[in-house]
């Protein structure tokens, strides 16, 4: 009987006793009861890369703190999601990420549905403290269905899995290497229309206002303009 | 819980194709990178990927001796600094660049297994150490 095995594993999670099974994850349990993990490179349907390390959780006697988002559950685990080492944590992760970031919120578009921003705010984070050197890129505007601003690129990888697992269109790769890492196209060519398709399904993944979909200026005035005479 | 893609055969051959490249022209050229593409079946940006990740692979053709002066720890404690910049003063090229008369490329490299006698820079399959900036004009002269 399928049921027979379910709920096999008990934890505790901040103080209290909960079960999962085998092979969940650390969020999966804490989605499950109520707990809130932020995240910003996880895709619930997608293998997980633990490239952000935002969700960041405390496991008794364990080293270092472990991400949630892929590091499955076992027996008697006990695991602070909320504990002040995790947030002092979890907010200087997003700080190094914002320090990097070279986006400037007050006057991105993108400023109200980023995911990052949202963190940022969520942790309070302020201004990052760390002056960090930045990667500015030029934009890339050659394709008619996504546009992108790699400035503001922060590496989680969501378009190029969202790209491949999805889409299973396999058009974004990673390239080169420590600060000079960058989502590319072949070999780090503009974005066309011959290797990508209308989709967007990257531009719906990306947290941050890196992928966006182009604005045709046109389109914005359509139908007779108002003519009030006398 | 989705399983973790592992690394597939296909990743492997594709260092060993790029490597032989490397080794046959000096570099990877972009048509031989959508051949291996191609031919494995997966996408030209992920060939692209490893042959910039490592810093042994190229992608563009360089000059005949290739500098690479060691950036890590050691070497960086030990003022590589220095050696970059008067190699760069030498030739009066940065890293990433190659003379015009195609004779040096520099570039910067990671550890290279010598770091007990830091700093140390490799010229092709050479490696010098115990680097200093009198020793670097000399080193260079002998080039050919
Ligand atoms: S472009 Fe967006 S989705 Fe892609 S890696 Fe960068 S931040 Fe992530
Ligand atoms: S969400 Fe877990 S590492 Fe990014
Ligand atoms: S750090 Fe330079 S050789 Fe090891």
């Amino acid at each position: 009987m399928m049921w027979m095995d379910v709920e096999n594993i008990t934890l505790t999670i901040n103080d209290s006793s909960v079960s999962g099974r085998e092979g969940m994850t650390i969020l999966e349990v804490a989605k499950e009861n109520g707990i809130d993990i932020p995240t910003l490179c996880y895709i619930p349907e997608l293998s997980p890369t633990g490239a952000c390390r935002i969700c960041v959780v405390e496991v008794e006697g364990s080293r270092a703190l472990v991400a949630a988002c892929h590091t499955p559950i076992a027996q008697g685990m006990v695991i602070r999601t909320h504990s002040p080492k995790v947030l002092e944590t979890r907010k200087t992760i997003v700080e190094l990420l914002m320090a990097s970031h070279c986006g400037f919120c007050m006057i991105c578009e993108k400023a109200n549905i980023c995911d990052l921003r949202k963190i940022a705010a969520d942790l309070e984070v302020g201004l990052p403290r760390f002056e960090t050197e930045k990667r500015f890129y030029q934009i890339e505007d050659v394709s008619p269905y996504v546009q992108r601003d790699m400035s503001k690129c922060v590496l989680c990888w969501k378009c190029i899995r969202a790209c491949r697992e999805i889409a299973k269109k396999n058009v974004y790769g990673t390239a080169y290497r420590g600060f000079d890492a960058k989502v590319v196209v072949d070999c780090d060519q503009p974005l066309n229309k011959e290797v990508c398709r209308d989709c967007g399904i990257c531009i719906n993944y990306c947290p941050t206002g890196a992928l966006t979909r182009p604005k045709k200026l046109g389109e914005e005035k359509k139908g007779k303009p108002l003519v009030i005479s006398s | 819980m989705p399983e973790v893609k592992k690394k597939t055969k296909e990743h492997e051959s594709v260092l060993v194709l790029l490597q032989e490249a490397q080794e046959k022209f000096g570099y990877i050229p972009e048509d031989f990178m959508a051949n291996v593409a191609r031919s494995l079946d997966i996408s030209l940006s992920e060939v692209f990927g490893v042959a910039t990740f490592y810093s042994f692979l190229t992608c563009k053709p360089l000059g005949r001796n290739v500098i690479r002066v060691c950036k890590s720890l050691p070497c960086c404690l030990k003022d590589a600094q220095m050696i970059i910049e008067s190699v760069e003063s030498e030739l009066r090229i940065k890293p990433g660049e190659t003379t015009t008369d195609g004779k040096f490329s520099l570039t910067l490299t990671n550890c290279v297994g010598a770091c007990d006698k830091a700093p140390a820079m490799m010229i092709n399959d050479d490696t010098y150490t115990d680097l200093t900036p009198g020793k670097i004009s000399q080193i260079l002269k002998k080039c050919k």
